[in-house]
């Protein structure tokens, strides 16, 4: 990693035959330009060339992209989705909150026709999901839990303790020992923290 | 004229500029916190502050989202007192509507919309005293706000007015001279690349006098581009001093 330069937008970093374009930066008549204020990365990665890009103090506002993993809210449910709103993007925090939707078919990856949201979710249970599509006019992120590591974290029984996942759809309230369903994730231990 | 002169036989305007000189800028970025960006400039007696919002989901109706790339909202609006006279209405009539609507097109050439598809951009400026070059103090200020969010852009707008009096070019016109009833030229440019994002005349020219009249509004606009660039570095600088601590 070379020494730390700033730039600014539209300032001209290299050209194509020296570096590949990463982050930051936009490609113009083979050369290279920064499009936003930062420091100058250049990274060499075993390849022949370096890929540079440009890095801010301040990280920007982040958008979800397909394949992301989020952390959402559960809004609404019905019986064909349940509406989420998403708080985080990996484990960075959004400033505003973008809605999605997580439909009836994209609960689990088996026995599909047989799902239930309402023995999935709940409204005020946070889920960690995927996003599948950007959506279209009338939703939003289409999300996914058809995974293992993907389902329910946290949920408030009836009694508003927060429940204990005891299999793969079961939840537990510790106070009153009442079982609800739930689309329960296997939670990674780097969620943990979290 | 009688009893204005705009340029005196020396060679001096009514501020006491050369022909070609810009009035001083200042300006400050990140002045408030809620804002993703924010900026404040000052064009000689002309200030502006622009915040930025975004990029965030599309609010109020979805129908206008487009599926590859982010729409930019604009709004101008002047204090009331911003003016000699007090403004009744702050924004919402056919000057500012009109003005926001440049705003809108200056800033599709140069932010990198196609890198948030269905989202959407808000830059709100506002000008709290108004002193000429409305314009450009707000195309000004809203590239500061907007390198401050961290949205990319391809190149810093630069905006500049200039005049034409007495056979000779004016650069960065106050509102003496605006009002004077010469012409009255403004132009968005970016300025390592030399595309022109806007350009808007009032008044009667002669067309042989057109490119004389934009050679010096960029020249102006190169001007505003170092200083631009001077305040953004300044502004790294501090804020990689505090995380550093």
């Amino acid at each position: 990693m070379s020494p730390m330069k700033l730039c600014v937008p539209g300032e001209r970093l290299c050209s194509t035959e020296d570096c590949i374009p990463g982050t930051g930066t936009y490609l113009r008549h083979g050369y290279i330009f920064a499009s936003l204020a930062g420091y100058v990365l250049r990274k060499n990665e075993g390849e022949e060339l370096p890929v540079i890009s440009v890095v801010r103090e301040t990280e920007a506002q982040l958008l979800p992209d397909v394949g992301a993993i989020v952390t959402c809210k559960v809004t609404s449910i019905n019986p064909r989705f349940a509406k989420v709103h998403i708080l985080y993007v990996g484990s960075t925090p959004l400033k505003d909150r973008f809605r999605g939707t997580i439909r009836r078919e994209d609960v689990r990856a088996t026995e599909k026709d047989k799902v239930e949201t309402y023995k999935s979710f709940r409204p005020g249970d946070i889920v960690l999901a995927k996003v599948i599509s950007l959506g279209d006019v009338q939703s939003n992120y289409l999300l996914t839990t058809a995974e293992n590591e993907l389902g329910v974290v946290v949920a408030h029984s009836e009694a508003g303790a927060q429940m204990v996942p005891v299999s793969w759809c079961e939840m537990q309230c510790p106070r009153t020992h009442s079982k609800e369903f739930r689309k329960v994730a296997r939670v990674q231990p780097e969620y943990l923290q979290a | 004229m009688a009893g204005l002169e705009l340029l005196s036989d020396q060679g001096y305007r009514l501020d006491g500029r050369k022909a070609t000189e810009l009035r001083k800028v200042q300006a400050r970025m990140s002045v408030f916190a809620q804002a993703d960006g924010s900026a404040y400039l000052e064009q000689g007696n002309t200030k502006a502050l622009a915040v930025v919002y975004g990029p965030h989901e599309i609010r109020g109706s979805r129908s206008k989202s487009l599926h590859d790339r982010a729409i930019i909202n604009c709004q101008y609006s002047m204090a009331t007192f911003s003016t000699a006279e007090r403004k009744r209405r702050p924004h919402g009539d056919r000057k500012s509507s009109e003005m926001s609507l440049h705003l809108k097109q200056t800033f599709e050439a140069a932010v990198l919309t196609e890198l948030y598809p269905r989202s959407q951009i808000d830059i709100y400026v506002k000008i709290l005293q108004a002193d000429g070059g409305n314009y450009s103090a707000c195309v000004n200020a809203a590239t500061l706000a907007l390198v401050d969010a961290g949205i990319p852009m391809r190149d810093y707008v630069c905006a500049c007015s200039a005049g034409f009096v007495e056979d000779t070019p004016l650069a960065d016109l106050c509102h003496a001279e605006e009002s004077g009833g010469g012409t009255a030229l403004a132009l968005a440019l970016l300025p390592r690349s030399g595309n022109i994002a806007l350009l808007q005349m009032d008044a009667r020219l002669h067309q042989d006098h057109l490119d004389t009249l934009m050679e010096a509004a960029m020249t102006a606009c190169k001007e505003f581009s170092k200083v631009l660039d001077s305040v953004v570095r300044q502004h790294l600088e501090e804020v990689s001093d505090l995380t550093r601590d």
